[in-house]
């Protein structure tokens, strides 16, 4: 046995993972519409990547260049002695040839990250040439998708972005928030911010998902007056590095709101650092609460009347975006008891403290000592260990907690991968329209049915 | 009753004279009768030039790179000076791919393809300077060589090597029977050479198996692109070679090296004269 595992108190396995490697960001190449992925990878990285963050996380699908029409290079060992650089060549070409994309990006996966393939001199020759093409250090020892993301992020703003030296426009929006793909609901959520930002008066420039124009809002991202950070740590090094670039202020909302009260603080914060008249964004609040609480109270009906198998505690374990939004939902505007919160995602060390603080009086009264793990035998046993109350308690987790929650007993349903027994067309759990969704969900869990 | 194969590795500072000393001690061995397979590990492939009178054509990774589908043993092996059997690993070009990798790849062919015959006496890996990843210490892993020999001289950065090769062997010894069977003293006419590589060897826990001296008759052989045994086998220098492989042919002391701190080397350095005080790298 190595000296490392003879000291070391935790495995350095993980059993029943919850993310995917760098390379799987290349489902954020295609969250941008007409951008193309190129994976420099091995023969496999790229199917498990699709298996892992669109087909068993909803069953999203894909679109365009994604899923199984990938292009990639299935670098074998040859590529490896030799550099792999004739492959990607040839694969750049033929991808070329094949997509009439707007963006390529080019991930470089582990072989290349290994044996140090000098992609960007290959790439820059085609950049040269006039293609629209970026390369990306996405080896998965550096790090989880989630690192991909922001790594595919910045290398779009450097290669093909490029310099500003432009006006900024006031009221124009760069909104930053999930991970497309790997967050199951990106899409309607980013569709349901952009409404709530829009309504306040904003213009907004949403940059994955169906609201995104393509490459032109990527275009666009110099100008904008400011970039908008709702996530607790994914995008803030982007947003940082927007910064430095052109000077672009950001502003970091750690916690996606969800619900009449958390949305209408939500559009005053960003109101307010923006600078822009209030009127519009307090009729739009005014409005939107109207319409929610109208929905609201005939829920409160239902919900101060019907008396089986309503939870009253529950477990989340999730990536630390949905587990902090859903968790400061449930606590602090259904009054349900949060007994255990697991953050899944491997945040990086300097944001922990920050998210531990987001739990903290989360609720008045109500505290979460939140736990940051990510290994699925070390997940089931701590929530395993949670000596839940009489009645049924709420769990939401991932495909490998459905036993835990048949042995508790508990109504479950799934919000992070894998997902597999959830199909997710257009889904949202965030905002004014959202929120209500999500009291469809685990009420429906309530009374029966699924 | 089958003879017993010993599979030897050469490691030493690039430059230092492993692939002259493996070829001539090679010559040396031969002329004694022994059966012999070299096997470059070199991306260079110029391992076997003296023994096959010119550089070898065809690498192992030559075959692979063609994508030859069947391949022979014969299309990688030459037979050089007195009937020595000789294979270049080869490599990448520079600054491309892994050549350490290549290392791995080629050794497992040239055992599935059978080329560890059962007449062999010897096989000797001539391994690219230091042991400076998992590919070039592929030679001294399970299972291949056990016996390794470093080429070394008096120079302050041939014995930093040296001490760095001997990590890596004391390493792989911990679970494997490799063991160091000595240092060959490469000259380079350096004061006190012979002194401070006996204190060397000794601090390392092994031996100093042979003092090669410097003499010019090695470059006029290897421009001829052969052994100085064969150039001139009556020259002192080629006895001094002979020696050489008798000496290993009948060594029988093989440690598990003991790696110096770099402050116990600069401290030996400084006690033979080689550094000043305050000499910094």
């Amino acid at each position: 046995m190595s000296e490392a595992l003879k000291t070391k108190k935790k495995s350095n396995s993980i059993s029943d993972p919850r993310y995917s490697c760098a390379v799987g960001a290349s489902n954020t190449v295609v969250g941008i519409k007409g951008a193309v992925p190129i994976a420099n990878c091995s023969p496999g990285c790229q199917l498990k990547q699709t298996a892992f963050l669109t087909f068993e996380n909803g069953f999203q699908g894909s679109i365009y260049a994604g899923a199984g029409n990938m292009p990639s290079a299935n670098s074998t060992e040859n590529d490896i002695v030799f550099g792999g650089i004739k492959t990607l060549d040839q694969l750049i070409k033929s991808t070329l040839k094949v997509f009439n994309g707007d963006l390529y990006v080019v991930l470089t996966g582990c072989v290349g990250g290994l044996i140090g393939d000098d992609v960007s001199s290959l790439v820059n020759e085609y950049r040269d040439l006039g293609y629209p093409i970026v390369a990306v250090d996405t080896a998965g020892f550096k790090g989880n998708n989630l690192f991909g993301h922001e790594e595919v992020v910045n290398a779009i703003v450097d290669q093909f972005v490029g310099d500003y030296k432009g006006e900024r426009k006031k009221g124009l929006i760069n909104l930053w928030s999930e991970v497309p793909y790997y967050n199951q609901n990106w899409r309607g959520d980013y569709q349901e911010l952009a409404r709530i930002l829009r309504g306040a008066g904003f213009e907004v420039n949403v940059l994955f998902g169906p609201e995104n124009n393509g490459v032109k809002d990527w275009l666009r991202i110099p100008e904008a007056q400011f970039n908008l950070v709702v996530s607790p740590w994914v995008g803030v090094r982007n947003a940082e590095h927007l910064q430095e670039k052109y000077g672009q202020p950001f502003l970091h909302i750690p916690e996606i709101p969800i619900g009449a009260e958390a949305t209408s603080e939500f559009i005053r914060k960003v109101v307010e650092f923006a600078g822009i008249d209030k009127e519009q964004s307090e009729k739009f609040i005014e409005q939107e609460n109207g319409i929610y609480y109208y929905y609201l109270e005939h829920f409160s009906e239902f919900f101060a009347e019907y008396w089986y198998g309503m939870p009253s505690e529950f477990a989340i374990t999730a990536d630390s975006a949905y587990t902090l939004a859903y968790t400061k939902f449930l606590a602090d505007q259904i009054g349900l008891i949060p007994r255990k919160a697991i953050i899944s995602d491997d945040p990086p060390q300097k944001f922990r403290e920050q998210i531990e603080k987001a739990f903290h009086n989360i609720s008045e009264g109500v505290d979460v000592q939140v736990e940051f793990e990510e290994d699925g035998y070390l997940i089931e046993k701590s929530i395993k260990e949670v000596d839940f109350s009489s009645g049924k308690p709420l769990i939401l987790a991932s495909s490998w907690e459905i036993n835990l929650a048949n042995d508790k007993g508990a109504l479950f349903f799934e919000v992070t991968p894998p997902s597999s027994e959830t199909l997710i067309i257009n889904r949202s759990f965030v905002g004014y329209k959202g929120a209500l969704n999500l009291l469809e969900k685990i009420y429906s869990a309530s009374v029966g049915g699924k | 009753m089958a003879k017993r194969l010993r599979q030897i590795a050469i490691y030493g500072k690039g430059g230092i004279g492993k692939s002259t000393t493996t070829q001539n001690l090679t010559a040396g061995l031969v002329e004694q009768g022994k059966h012999v397979l070299v096997v470059g590990c070199d991306p260079k492939a110029d391992s076997t030039r003296l023994l096959l009178g010119g550089l070898h054509q065809k690498t192992v990774l030559d075959t692979i790179r063609d994508n030859k589908t069947e391949i022979q043993l014969s299309d990688l092996e030459k037979v050089g000076f007195k009937g020595v059997r000789c294979v270049e690993s080869g490599g990448p070009e520079p600054g491309v791919g892994c050549a350490g990798r290549g290392i791995i790849t080629s050794i497992s062919m040239l055992e599935q393809l059978g080329a560890y015959t059962e007449d062999l006496d010897y096989v000797f890996y001539d391994v690219l300077g230091d042991v400076v990843c998992g590919g070039f210490a592929m030679p001294i892993r399970e299972g291949k060589a056990k016996e390794i020999y470093i080429v070394a001289s008096g120079e302050m950065m041939a014995l930093y090597a040296a001490n760095n090769i001997c990590k890596g062997i004391a390493k792989y010894a911990q679970h494997g029977e490799v063991r160091l069977g000595g240092i060959i003293c490469n000259s380079r006419n350096v004061d006190n050479e012979l002194d401070l590589l006996r204190a060397f060897t000794k601090e390392l826990n092994t031996q100093l198996i042979q003092y090669v001296p410097r003499n010019n008759i090695v470059q006029q052989a290897e421009i001829r692109k052969k052994t100085v045994i064969e150039f001139e086998p009556k020259s002192s220098q080629a006895n001094v070679y002979r020696e050489l492989a008798k000496n290993i042919d009948e060594n029988e002391m093989f440690t598990v090296p003991t790696p110096m701190t770099q402050d116990r080397l600069e401290q030996i350095l400084i006690d033979y004269g080689m550094m000043e005080k305050d000499y910094q790298i």
